[in-house]
């Protein structure tokens, strides 16, 4: 039901778009809003299941849950998206002014905004790999638009396109992982996975393959290049698509397959590496970044990595704490970004440096976005404090030496969420605000409230992470979380994150070296480095082939020709054919047949010396109707028909096309001296002679088995037809015919453009 | 120019081209031919009328103007009787009615299924024939407006 | 018989490949054409049974020709014309952009603009996403 509404909103907003500019993004949040309700009232009833049936055949079903992991889920994806599409609707209209676009671009925008939120609910809710791998790609399909949104921009486009590489190519291993699990277990239902994997090199590597789909599209080390990238989009689907959505899809496929990825340690490991990796890296970049929204989008890499981290880690706290760290993020970062959006709109300033003392020109934005960024950091009285409390449980289960690596992770977000907040809104600078419109400030403060909200009353918030995290381990996880005023180390080590922080923050210029050298090291041998190199060689991979191609058109005809022809010859010549080359027999029946393909044959060769193009095509038709004959004897009454009307109508086609090109340059042909003509005759013989071979050979053994064509036979009157022929066509081979006549409807569309464009110029 | 009896014969021919169409098209199933022969023959009828009296007499027959779509038509009509068993629940294709059922029968004419994939093939042959050639006849029109000035 | 069909269809295939190799693309297209006709002509001869067409009532005791094959042949037939159809408006595009039907003139000619470009635009086109080949290609075509 949800995702039903979800779904349907994207078309419903698009249509009103169309109508009316204006109206697209009132519908869509409309629909959104919606959506949200339907998620929580259906999550509130007990959640609800589909479970259809799709192609039954193939082990495809279509399962969708509403389990507390898709309410999770579903809800950000709903929530966020509603807060960013009031906020767009305001935003989106100044952006494109600034680009001298029309208005109705938007439409486009809002129509792929909540594609990507159904497909996200749709993900959420899926409960089978292949729906799964479905909905993954619809979503990477709807952020390559979103974007690449402005399409004018180069450098946008390429974003675009390496987001959509990135997570596409990724997504093939997880079908890959998802097949391998299906042909080992006989299903593709992830609960019933659950309950049938063993641990083994199997689970492993499919598990593997799986987890580095999700930890692409987390934008996790060594994948994380992209996200950067990907702020080349305009600020609502940054805000959208890379907190709450996109990025957070990766963490729930790993969330969705923790039930299997747990039973194999070396999994865990890995996710334990790469999301340490991913904190530090994302961290330590994110302190170095100027502008505003390279800052955020490397802080999203280090945030997902301590969800990563946590699933790794593992246990009640880990799951539970995992889940609960994506919602609090969502709302937390996705406020960050609306403010950054505004707070660049106002004073056309996306870098720190340019930006500073706004909380006097900007009261209520410093103050919503204060408190998302306090959430963020972790401090208390905001939901924030739990997230980290809930990753230092984690930690500690596992030993000091995780909780050392947690607090320090916890303090590097300190630091650049100071340095982020800090920088836009204390100190002093002579950058000056334009007043703003409420719409783009209203959001961020709503968001921060809700912040505000879960760290005053944390029950609603860790139920819905209690629900989800129960999904993942498959077990009732049982976690408090609440304010302690005692000396336990969590509250130790968020005291020792705080110094820490304040520390980093306080001693930037010792460090701001060291970190500006690991920035360009990565630029210069990163990950990003290899993708260009890879997408250049292909390209001039493509380019080689096609200059090869362009520069020499005939002998390309030719190399195909001639080793097909030889490797024809060559698999005769193996093959034992004793015997098997029949003359076969001539009987009086046949001689129409013998006498009809005489002239048949004159005629193709009479075409290899015709000169005139006109003769040419006549005689080339007359072949076709003495063929036409030859399908008669064959007692082919329906070929013989078709072929006749055909060759007809192609007549007809040659002579038209003979008279659009003037007479002077069809005749420049003829006039031409045959150059080479030895060698082509030599090439043609080759040919003929090989197809010689393969047709007898084929034609003196027939298949020794009864025909299929028997049971056509016998049950042509069963399809109430008289003429088997047709009946094979409409009915026992029906596919066969929707194809042919899907190549005809196309060739037509590509006639008429041609010709058309002929005619336009 | 065209002589008065190219004309009158071309006139004449019209109707029985498309009447033959039709019995080629209904009868399809029980004798040689089927959507497609019946599609190429009403096409070529028309396009005689394109060839004796000019492409705008042509287009005044219903249907030549909008050849294009109508192949589409054709198309999304073969492909929506190829899916909609699927919503009965059958596999892609299924006819109606099934084996062994009784057909109602009008004359000889039968009704199933399959000879309305038949009638889409018809439209889509139809308006592919009469859309190609006439785009081609638009072609050389233009082309010989461009030299005469 | 069998020797005989098989050596009309090499004939027809011959001179088809024999034309495919010339200059002239109109020429090349009748060549495409030739080879599908010695293709369906192979399909039909392919069929199992010869005799009378198999349309109920069927005759008694005379044999009965391969529908299976038939059908086969008759969708072959359909596809291979509807291609012939868009060569020849191929062939008509080439003349309008290059002024020629020959296939030297126009593999010259894009020759000739594939390194145009490389002099003329940023090396970093290969990242233009919304551009297919095939509309570079096509633009070219109407220049």
């Amino acid at each position: 039901m949800p995702l039903v509404v979800a779904l349907l909103s994207a078309p419903a907003a698009a249509a009103f778009g169309m109508l009316r500019p204006a109206g697209a993004a009132p519908v869509g949040a409309a629909f959104c809003a919606l959506a949200f309700g339907a998620t929580l009232w259906g999550f509130a009833s007990g959640g609800g299941a589909v479970d259809v049936a799709w192609a039954p055949s193939w082990d495809l079903r279509l399962h969708l849950e509403l389990d507390g992991l898709a309410a999770l889920y579903a809800l950000l994806a709903t929530g966020v998206g509603f807060a960013v599409l009031v906020y767009s609707s305001r935003y989106l209209p100044l952006h494109l002014e600034h680009q001298d676009r029309p208005l109705s671009d938007g439409t486009s925008f809002y129509f792929f905004v909540l594609l990507f939120m159904g497909s996200m609910v749709g993900l959420a809710m899926a409960q089978d790999l292949i729906l799964v791998f479905v909905f993954w790609d619809l979503t990477a399909i709807a952020s390559y638009y979103l974007i690449g949104f402005d399409s004018h921009d180069p450098d946008s486009r390429a974003s675009a396109l390496m987001a959509l590489l990135v997570t596409g190519v990724t997504a093939v291993l997880l079908l890959i992982g998802a097949v391998m699990l299906y042909a080992a277990h006989g299903t593709f239902s992830i609960p019933e996975l659950a309950g049938r994997v063993e641990p083994g090199p199997l689970l492993t590597t499919a598990g593997l393959l799986i987890a580095v789909a999700g930890l692409a599209k987390s934008a996790q080390v060594p994948f994380h290049f992209w996200l950067p990238r990907a702020m080349a989009a305009p600020t609502p689907v940054s805000a959208y698509l890379h907190s709450a959505a996109m990025v957070a899809a990766g963490v729930l496929l790993l969330g969705r397959l923790y039930p299997l990825l747990q039973k194999s340690d070396v999994l865990l490991d890995v996710l334990l590496v790469v999301g340490s990796l991913s904190m530090a890296v994302g961290g330590v970049l994110a302190l170095t970044r100027d502008v505003l929204k390279q800052l955020l989008a490397y802080s999203t890499v280090s945030q997902y990595g301590y969800v990563v981290v946590m699933y790794g880690l593992g246990g009640e706290y880990g799951a539970v704490g995992a889940s609960f760290y994506v919602l609090v993020h969502a709302l937390c970062k996705s406020a960050l970004f609306l403010s950054a959006g505004t707070v660049t709109e106002a004073t056309g300033s996306d870098r720190l440096s340019g930006l500073g003392g706004l909380y006097r020109s900007m009261p209520l934005l410093a103050v919503g976005s204060g408190v998302a960024a306090a959430g963020l950091a972790a401090l208390p009285l905001t939901a924030g404090f739990f997230k980290d409390e809930l990753f230092f449980a984690a930690a500690l289960e596992r030993g000091p030496v995780f909780a050392g690596l947690a607090v320090f992770g916890a303090a590097l977000t300190f630091a650049y969420t100071w340095r982020f907040w800090g920088g836009i809104f204390l100190g002093t600078s002579d950058a000056e605000a334009d007043r703003t419109s409420g719409v783009l400030v209203l959001p961020v403060v709503a968001l921060g409230g809700l912040t505000l909200l879960g760290g005053i009353f944390v029950g609603p918030y860790l139920g819905l992470a209690l629900a989800a995290g129960s999904d993942s381990l498959r077990a009732p996880a049982d976690v408090v979380a609440a304010y302690h005023l005692d000396a336990r180390p969590e509250n130790l080590m968020a005291l020792a994150t705080y110094g820490l922080g304040v520390a980093i923050v306080l001693s930037r210029p010792l460090w701001s070296g060291a970190a500006g050298a690991l920035s360009r090291l990565g630029e210069r041998a990163g990950p990003e480095r290899l993708y260009g190199m890879g997408l250049r060689g292909l390209n001039g991979l493509s380019d080689r082939a096609h200059r090869a191609e362009a520069r020499d058109l005939r002998s390309r005809v030719a190399a195909i020709l001639l080793p097909g022809g030889i490797l024809a010859g060559a698999g005769i010549l193996v093959t034992p054919t004793g015997g098997t080359y029949r003359v076969g027999t001539v009987e009086a029946g046949d001689i129409p047949l013998l006498l009809a393909l005489v002239p048949v044959a004159v005629a193709a060769l009479t075409t290899t010396f015709t000169k005139r193009h006109v003769t040419l095509a006549l005689v080339l038709s007359s072949a076709g109707f003495v063929l036409a004959l030859v399908y008669a004897f064959f007692g082919a009454p329906d070929v013989a028909l078709v072929a006749v009307l055909v060759e007809t109508v192609l007549t007809l086609l040659f002579l038209g096309t003979l008279r659009l090109i003037p007479y002077e340059v069809l005749h420049r042909q003829a006039g031409l001296p045959t150059e080479k003509r030895p060698r082509k005759v030599f090439f043609a013989a080759v040919a003929g002679a090989s197809t010689f071979a393969v047709v007898w050979a084929t034609l003196s053994r027939p298949a020794p088995e009864r025909s299929v064509a028997e049971e056509h036979l016998k049950r042509t009157p069963e399809a109430h037809a008289g003429d088997a022929v047709t009946a094979i066509l409409a009915d026992f081979r029906g596919l066969d015919t929707l194809g042919e006549i899907s190549v005809v409807a196309l060739v037509l569309l590509a006639v008429l453009t041609l010709l058309r464009g002929g005619r336009l110029r | 120019m065209t002589s008065a009896m190219t004309r009158m014969v071309a006139r004449l021919l019209l109707l029985p081209t498309l009447i033959t169409a039709v019995a080629i098209l209904v009868k399809g199933y029980t004798q040689p031919g089927d959507g497609f022969s019946a599609g190429v023959v009403a096409s070529l009828g028309v396009l005689l009328q394109l060839m004796v009296f000019g492409r705008e007499e042509a287009e005044k027959i219903p249907g030549v103007r909008q050849a294009g779509t109508l192949a589409f038509v054709g198309l999304l009509a073969a492909l929506g009787l190829a899916v909609w068993p699927l919503l009965l629940g059958d596999a892609v294709l299924t006819h109606y009615p099934p084996p062994g059922a009784k057909v109602l029968h009008f004359g000889t004419l039968e009704f199933i299924t399959a000879v309305l994939f038949d009638c889409a093939i018809f439209v889509l042959v139809f308006g592919f024939v009469v859309g190609t050639v006439g785009a081609i006849s638009r072609a050389i029109e233009d082309a010989d407006e461009q030299e005469a000035p | 018989m069998i020797l005989i069909l098989s050596l009309v269809i090499a004939v027809i295939f011959g001179s088809g490949a024999f034309l495919i190799l010339q200059r002239d693309l109109f020429r090349v297209v009748v060549g495409i054409v030739l080879i599908s006709n010695a293709a369906n002509l192979f399909i039909i001869s392919a069929g199992l049974t010869r005799g009378e067409p198999p349309i109920y009532p069927l005759p008694e005791g005379a044999p009965v020709a391969d529908p299976l094959v038939q059908a086969m042949a008759l969708t072959a037939i359909v596809i291979s014309s509807s291609v012939a159809a868009l060569l020849l408006s191929l062939v008509y595009r080439l003349y309008v952009a290059h002024d020629s039907v020959d296939i030297e003139d126009v593999s010259a000619a894009e020759a000739r603009e594939a390194e145009a470009l490389e002099r003329g635009e940023n090396p970093e086109r290969e990242e233009e996403p919304r551009e297919s080949p095939a509309d570079v290609e096509l633009r070219e075509d109407t220049r």
